[in-house]
């Protein structure tokens, strides 16, 4: 048995739902925080999270980061080097989608040349009238990033378990691999 | 002392960051390299040894992979408490074998030496050995 521990952060445009999310992840899939309010810092939440089929767990720090543009670069200074991304958009919203690269490119300053695996997650999927990503086209900038693509629905509980899930398998199955690399080692 | 383990001196790890089952703290102290502990996530991470009795140590030399900053700290005292800083080093990247790396610590008394990896070249690192020269 194995607890792993993994720096997970949870980045996306203003108002996709990170913080529902969170709130989702927080409650098991109970909660939904039905009043808006704008996260203006970061916010903490641990979540523990079993691998399935394996007796291995996956401690969750989630990095609940303001996406407004005039408050990101406050925030970064709180993120640290991270394990993980949950890359969160508005599937109604063309322009969160599209922001997504430059969050990537944010992301990518913080990992000091480390693989970081992670999650895109299209959020808002119960708004199906007013969709503008098609989730092809997501899936394929997902793939394009070497990240795994989930649609979910905060408020109608929809899916919210799956990208927990993705990040704890692929941190995971980081740790096999570089397990494995460390017990082919040559002496020093 | 180098060719002696630690364990076979009555040391003890009685503080590790880490746990996966299948590779122990133990495993630090044993002075076998092919035996390892390995950190699971996150920095920094730290582990503590605890000498049967005050040791005199003029250096500590490190076996591990991928950690890049380590900090050591000593105590004379009965509990894992009150450390002072002894020494610290940048380590450097190798690729596809282990680290070695001696550190003087001037030859101070300790009864526990604590090693604190703040950074690391990769998401996860291991200690293979740590030994000891008087």
């Amino acid at each position: 048995m194995v607890k792993l521990r993994a720096r997970c952060l949870l980045l996306g445009d203003a108002a996709v739902g990170k913080s529902a999310l969170c709130h989702m992840f927080h409650s098991d899939g109970t909660l939904f925080q039905k009043n808006y309010s704008m996260t203006t810092g970061v916010g903490l939440l641990m979540k523990c999270v079993n691998v399935p089929e394996t007796n291995d767990s996956v401690e969750l720090y989630i990095i609940d980061s303001a996406g407004k543009e005039t408050l990101v670069e406050a925030c970064e200074k709180m993120w640290g080097q991270p394990s993980l991304l949950c890359l969160v958009f508005d599937l109604t919203s063309e322009q969160s989608f599209a922001s997504c690269s430059h969050w990537m490119e944010r992301v990518h300053a913080h990992c000091e040349g480390l693989h970081v695996p992670g999650v895109l997650v299209g959020n808002k999927s119960d708004l199906s009238a007013r969709r503008e990503v098609q989730g092809s086209v997501a899936q394929e900038w997902a793939e394009s990033q070497g990240l795994e693509y989930h649609e979910t629905s905060a408020k109608e509980m929809e899916n919210c378990d799956a990208p927990l899930l993705g990040l704890a398998r692929a941190f995971h199955s980081l740790y096999q691999e570089r397990r494995e690399t460390i017990q082919n080692l040559s002496p020093g | 002392m180098i060719d002696s383990s630690l364990t076979s001196l009555g040391a003890k790890v009685v503080v590790a960051t880490s746990s996966d089952e299948n590779h122990p703290p133990e495993n630090i102290i044993d002075g076998n390299t092919t035996t390892f502990w390995m950190s699971t996530g996150m920095f920094p991470q730290e582990f503590i040894i605890c000498f049967a009795e005050p040791t005199m140590i003029s250096a500590v030399t490190v076996d591990s992979f991928n950690v890049k900053h380590l900090k050591i700290e000593k105590n004379t005292s009965q509990n894992a408490s009150n450390f002072a800083f002894v020494g610290e080093k940048e380590l450097e990247h190798t690729d596809g074998h282990i680290q070695t790396n001696a550190v003087s610590l001037n030859g101070s008394s300790a009864t526990h030496l604590r090693f604190i990896i703040t950074s690391g070249y990769d998401h996860f690192v291991s200690v293979h050995r740590v030994s000891v020269q008087n």
